[in-house]
């Protein structure tokens, strides 16, 4: 246990931490703004299972990992369309329309993974590198934590303050968050809800396309079935522990990234602990975490009610 | 953009067509999938009928696999019925496994009917407790249910994976070790089997049983119209005197058993020692098998049964016409799409194509 | 002095399934008039002005405004063309500030919010108007006139030409509608031509000119110095129909004098921290029906709330036979035999895809009334409700059909025949009769008076004072959450009354 504190350790994990961080903080400010829009995206968890294989395959048979990550936001675009079709089209309920859709790509991905690898060995890639800050890569510890990340990282990072700019400095962020509030209001004004609806589920689902693709290209070299591993899900409770708030829902990924980062190390140092508790860690979190908010919750008036004229 | 109305009455036999079209579409789009993965069309549905139907031995093979199914989807009806999105069947499952192995071991010795029952009360138990629990989360913290299932569904998954591989509970041997399983169960605690088979086992007899309480208990008691007006109007309900916290738990506590069920007769009636990956989807399956049997329990019967159908004849898909066995559950996530849509189309219409909704 | 058209229909008409909601309607308006619809609910009035808004495409007929013909596919068309509607249930969004919700959707050039050029545009037209607002409010903690203003400045803003108002005052406290009446002379002014739904035959006869509406047809249009109140409303029902004005009271039973039910300093602080409810106290007797005046939104909602065990109130009591009962589950109150019309009659009072049948049990499915060893006895309760739905003539085809089906006032007699046969001492009816047709409200009416004879004390709440003069023996004006004063009906007018509501007079008990 006492392996866990020495510094080396340390900075490792914190450095962990901001790399477990980047695709649930993909996913959970993408699911954001589609939450702010009114509308409860339970398929983050299937869209990123999604982008990750797409991102595999992409990666394993053309090499270049541009065009991966590419496939990933791609494939996040192409779910966001099948559930903003059930969602804002057909108005299916949000729940069931995001369960079905990632009992749906669960299925899919599966299969498809078999027939690509037909039952042998499936095909690597070489993972993401690290791409160091010039100079500031370079200060001791500081540097080591949080400026030696992959470039996507960096993006992720810079993607809270600009979905925060989006939502409260631009007129399409006033349409948005006034679709999760009173899609009437909207309507009534003669301005297409349904087309906003789209906007909204198509951002989400293609920054959690990206995560998917950041999960699969940056932590290992071939896919698994069960990469995601309820990330997704976490991403939803940090949106919820956050408030719906653009800094509140960086906190708490930030939370369950470090758990995430701990289990990692716990595991990789051999302690004589169960991995399984730190594993579990992240989750059992976040329900203490929504425990404790309560009534205190303030979500957007109309999320999860479909709109009808 | 498509702009639709809610159908004001809705005709049966228009409820027909779309389900049978639902149907058929689900299995062209299978024939497509099969097409495109390069597969014999004709040989893998040959294959998929003779694995499940063609004689005594496949069709009781697929009521085996049929039964967990059964049992989990009868969980989802009676918690969507109420729009209680519970996930939670697949952890419930493995809780029920876990409390009706830990019965197992306490109770090993005591006569058999008093044994194989107190397995199946655990176990059912173990079921009803996760439930609770999420039902208690709501109740009193307002936790949302499907967020409280799914991290309690990975919660108990972890627990499992340690219990059975390198806790208390790992088998001796290095079967045990490279499965993460427990040691095989006492040939006691195993639940009898029918009809002189080797694969239908009891667990049937109470998947049937259930499926029969809960038609009668959705339809016939005074608990099942207030799991239906739950599902409703909760507000309604609540307002004209009923306590629908109670009524939560009641329910949860109800699915969960179910679910919990499920798991002991995987554990005791199928595999014989207690292990995850036999555990492993048969909670989210039974989503699926709940949902396209129209959230009733009979359907819900006759829906797990085609699918227990589709899991024996995969192996036989793989064998036969060298299909990956991966097929089923993508048929099941195809299959509940387009009923999907067929429910949507059953209680809504097509108003116009406009330009502007 | 010449009047211009600036809007007109020809054969405007539009169906819903199974509805006529408008036939062959030849509607015509003038510049800077202020032009009254009237009509009873369902007459068409709302469906004639959303077509004209653009929220709904006419299936037959043209519209033409200033001489060209118009083809509206979304109100943005009709917004474009100068017409702006304010709804009866607002269409705002309670946590944006005033100028938030004004704006949103409007600017088109830049991308960013342009908050100061906007805010200046809208200083000049509340200048104009003699508007007070703070723009930066947000509209939840605006007044229910504030908030009318705010729909009214979304038209402004974006230079209505033509304004629909749906009911306008239906909200508004006297003082309030004054206002309004203030602001809407002078855009008729300012050349802005009006269109104003109504049925208070005292605000038609403000107009310039009124179109009777009926049943779906535009019956006449006429100038309110041409004609009487009494023909007006002959129009529009299409039968000679007595006004509703005072008339003599009916023979009042002989009320106990002690109280069946009282209230006591009941207080409630609703999730924005204001008081819902302000030391209220009530009185309900036996054999007497209580009204309470005022507007929805000061209170009447958590009262009976309180009153049915939905709400725990923050402090006070609530005594039954010399027991208290506050705080007590809705449960506890249905079993002592106290009955509930909600006001929100869908959402709080029917489980709208369950049947007649199930809906007529609702509350009671536990009851051994209705059960056989521990199971539903579904035939007894399909006879039960046969036997109301004769009763109360509810008209349905069967009793398995699903509730949604049904008409609103057809819908409210199944919850007035389920609260009525299930409550034997009190009754609470909030805004039993709103939005039913006139026939239905004569009914509903009907039955109250009918249960206040039986001995039931009654809690009658309506925003049409008429009514409660005509109906109540004693009347409690509730606003903000207090009751300002209680008056005995026989003896009391509508301008008492509105004089309570705004404060301007003595509390009295």
């Amino acid at each position: 246990m006492s392996e866990l504190f020495q510094e080396a350790v340390i900075i490792s994990i914190l450095a962990g931490t901001f790399r477990v961080m980047t695709p649930i903080l993909f996913a959970a400010i993408g699911e954001l703004v589609t939450q702010r829009a009114g509308i409860w995206n339970m398929g983050v968890e299937g869209t990123m299972i999604m982008g990750a294989f797409t991102s595999y395959m992409v990666a394993t048979t053309t090499g270049s990992l541009y065009l991966a990550v590419l496939a990933g936001i791609f494939s996040g675009m192409i779910m966001g369309l099948i559930t903003a079709f059930m969602i804002a089209t057909v108005r299916v309920d949000h729940f069931i329309t995001g369960l079905g859709l990632n009992l749906l790509v669960g299925g899919l991905t599966l299969f498809w993974f078999r027939l690509y690898t037909g039952g042998g060995y499936a095909p690597t890639f070489t993972s993401l590198g690290n791409f160091p800050i010039p100079i500031l890569s370079s200060i001791p510890i500081i540097g080591d934590i949080f400026f030696k990340q992959k470039l996507l990282t960096y993006v992720a990072f810079l993607s809270v303050p600009a979905v925060w700019y989006f939502l409260y400095r631009t007129r399409w962020g006033l349409e948005i968050r006034c679709l999760g509030e009173n899609p009437k209001a909207l309507d009534i004004k003669g301005l297409n809800v349904v087309l906003r609806q789209y906007v909204a589920i198509l951002i989400g689902s293609s920054f959690t396309g990206l995560g998917g693709a950041f999960l699969m290209l940056a932590f290992s070299d071939r896919f698994q079935p069960d990469l995601t591993a309820g990330k997704g899900w976490l991403a939803i409770v940090a949106i919820i522990a956050g408030k719906w708030l653009p800094k509140g829902v960086f906190i708490a990924v930030l939370v369950f990234a470090f758990l995430g980062s701990v289990a990692v190390h716990v595991q990789i140092l051999d302690i004589d602990i169960p991995y399984q508790i730190f594993l579990a860690l992240p989750y059992l979190a976040s329900i203490i975490l929504l425990i404790g908010l309560r009534k205190r919750i303030s979500q957007p008036a109309k999320l999860g009610v479909p709109y009808f004229r | 953009m498509i702009r639709v109305e809610r159908r004001i009455e809705v005709n049966n036999s228009w409820v027909i067509i779309m389900y049978l079209s639902a149907c058929i579409v689900g299995f062209l789009l299978t024939s497509l999938l099969l097409w495109l993965s390069g597969a014999d069309i004709s040989k893998a549905f040959y294959a998929l009928y003779k694995g499940s139907m063609s004689n005594q031995k496949t069709i009781l093979n697929s009521l085996s696999k049929a039964t967990p199914l059964i049992l989990t989807g009868l969980a989802t009806v009676v918690a969507f019925r109420a729009q209680v999105w519970s996930i939670g069947q697949e952890g419930q499952v493995y809780s029920g496994a876990m409390s009706a192995y830990m019965a197992s071991l306490m109770f090993y010795g005591l006569p058999v009917w008093i044994y194989l029952s107190l397995i199946i009360t655990f176990g059912a138990l173990g079921g009803a407790l996760l439930g609770a629990l999420s039902a208690v989360l709501k109740n009193r913290f307002n936790v949302n249910e499907i967020i409280s299932t799914v991290m309690l569904n990975y919660i108990i998954i972890f627990f499992l994976s340690y219990m059975v591989g390198g806790g208390p509970w790992t088998g001796v041997g290095d079967q045990a070790l490279i499965y993460s399983q427990s040691n095989p169960v006492d040939d006691t605690a195993k639940l009898p089997f029918l009809f002189d088979s080797k694969k239908l086992h009891f667990g049937f007899v109470l998947a049937i049983v259930s499926v029969l309480v809960c038609h009668v208990l959705i339809n016939h008691t005074p608990f099942g119209y207030e799991i239906r007006a739950m599902g409703h109007n909760s507000v309604a309900l609540k307002y004209r005197g009923t306590n629908t916290k109670k009524t939560l738990l009641y329910l949860m506590i109800l699915s969960g058993a179910i679910a919990g069920l499920a798991g002991v007769s995987e554990i005791f009636g199928t595999n014989h020692s207690l292990r995850g990956d036999t555990l492993v989807g048969l909670g989210f399956t039974g989503i699926i098998v709940g949902m396209i049997g129209g959230l009733t329990p009979i359907g819900t019967l006759v829906a797990g049964v085609v699918f227990g159908g589709l899991a024996s004849g995969s192996v036989y898909m793989k064998i036969i016409a060298k299909v990956p066995g991966t097929l089923v559950p993508t048929m099941e996530g195809i299959f509940l799409l387009t009923f999907l849509i067929a429910g949507v189309a059953s209680h809504y219409k097509i108003v116009g194509f406009k330009r502007d909704v | 002095m010449l009047q211009s058209t600036i809007l007109k229909t020809n054969q405007l008409s539009k169906y819903f399934p199974g509805v006529i909601a408008n036939e062959n309607v030849d509607f015509l308006l003038y510049k800077g008039e202020v032009h009254c619809l009237f009509g009873e609910n369902g007459a068409g009035k709302s469906t004639l002005c959303s077509c004209l808004f653009g929220y709904h495409k006419p299936d037959s007929g043209r519209i033409e405004l200033d001489g060209k013909l118009v083809k509206f596919r979304s109100p943005g068309d009709a917004i474009k063309c100068g017409i702006g509607m304010v709804h009866q249930h607002f269409v705002l969004v309670d946590d944006f500030t005033v100028l938030e919700n004004i704006i949103v959707g409007t600017n088109s050039e830049k991308w960013t919010l342009d908050l100061e050029k906007s805010e200046n545009e809208l200083r000049s037209i509340c200048h104009e108007y003699e508007i007070d607002l703070k723009f930066n409010s947000l509209v939840r903690d605006l007044s229910v006139g504030e908030q009318q203003w705010v729909e009214i400045l979304k038209s402004l803003y974006l230079d209505a030409e033509i304004l629909i108002l749906d009911e306008p005052t239906a909200v508004l406290t006297p003082e309030e509608s004054k206002k309004l009446f203030n602001i809407i002379g002078k855009m008729s002014k300012n050349g802005i031509s009006i269109i104003l739904i109504s049925h208070k035959i005292s605000e038609v006869m403000q107009a310039d000119r009124v179109s009777v509406m009926s049943k779906g047809k535009l019956i006449n249009t006429i100038s309110p110095k041409d004609t009487t109140p009494q023909e007006l409303t002959n129009m529009m029902v299409g039968r000679e129909v007595t006004l509703r004005v005072k008339e003599n009271k009916d023979i009042k039973t002989t009320t106990s004098s002690k109280p069946l039910l009282s209230v006591k300093k009941l207080n409630y602080l609703n999730k924005y921290k204001k008081f819902a409810l302000n030391n209220v106290d009530l009185e309900l007797r036996s054999g007497e029906i209580l009204g309470l005046a005022g507007v929805s939104g000061n209170g009447q909602k958590e009262l009976f709330d309180a009153l049915s065990g939905n709400l725990v109130p923050d402090s006070g009591t609530i005594i039954y036979d010399g027991e208290e009962i506050q705080g007590k589950s809705s449960r506890y109150y249905m079993d002592l035999g106290i009955g509930l019309i909600p006001d929100d009659r869908y959402r709080e009072g029917l489980i709208g895809d369950f049947s007649i049948s199930e809906n007529t049990i609702l509350g009671w499915q536990r009851d051994q009334k209705y059960n056989k060893n521990y199971f539903l006895n579904h035939k007894y309760i399909k006879k039960f409700a046969e036997d109301l739905i004769k009763q109360f003539n509810v008209i349905a085809p069967n009793a398995t059909v699903p509730v949604n089906y049904l008409s609103g006032g057809n819908a409210q007699k199944v919850i007035l025949a389920r609260e009525f046969s299930h409550s034997n001492k009190i009754l609470l009816a909030n805004q039993p009769t709103r939005g039913l047709d006139l026939g239905i409200i004569e009914y509903v009416y009907e039955q109250i008076k009918l249960k206040r004879e039986e001995g039931f004390a009654i809690l009658l709440a309506s925003e049409e004072l008429e009514d409660l003069i005509n109906i109540c023996d004693r009347i409690s004006v509730i606003s903000d959450g207090e009751i300002r004063g209680t008056v005995v009906a026989q003896s009391t007018s509508i301008q008492e009354i509105g004089l309570l509501m705004t404060g301007q007079v003595e509390t009295v008990t």
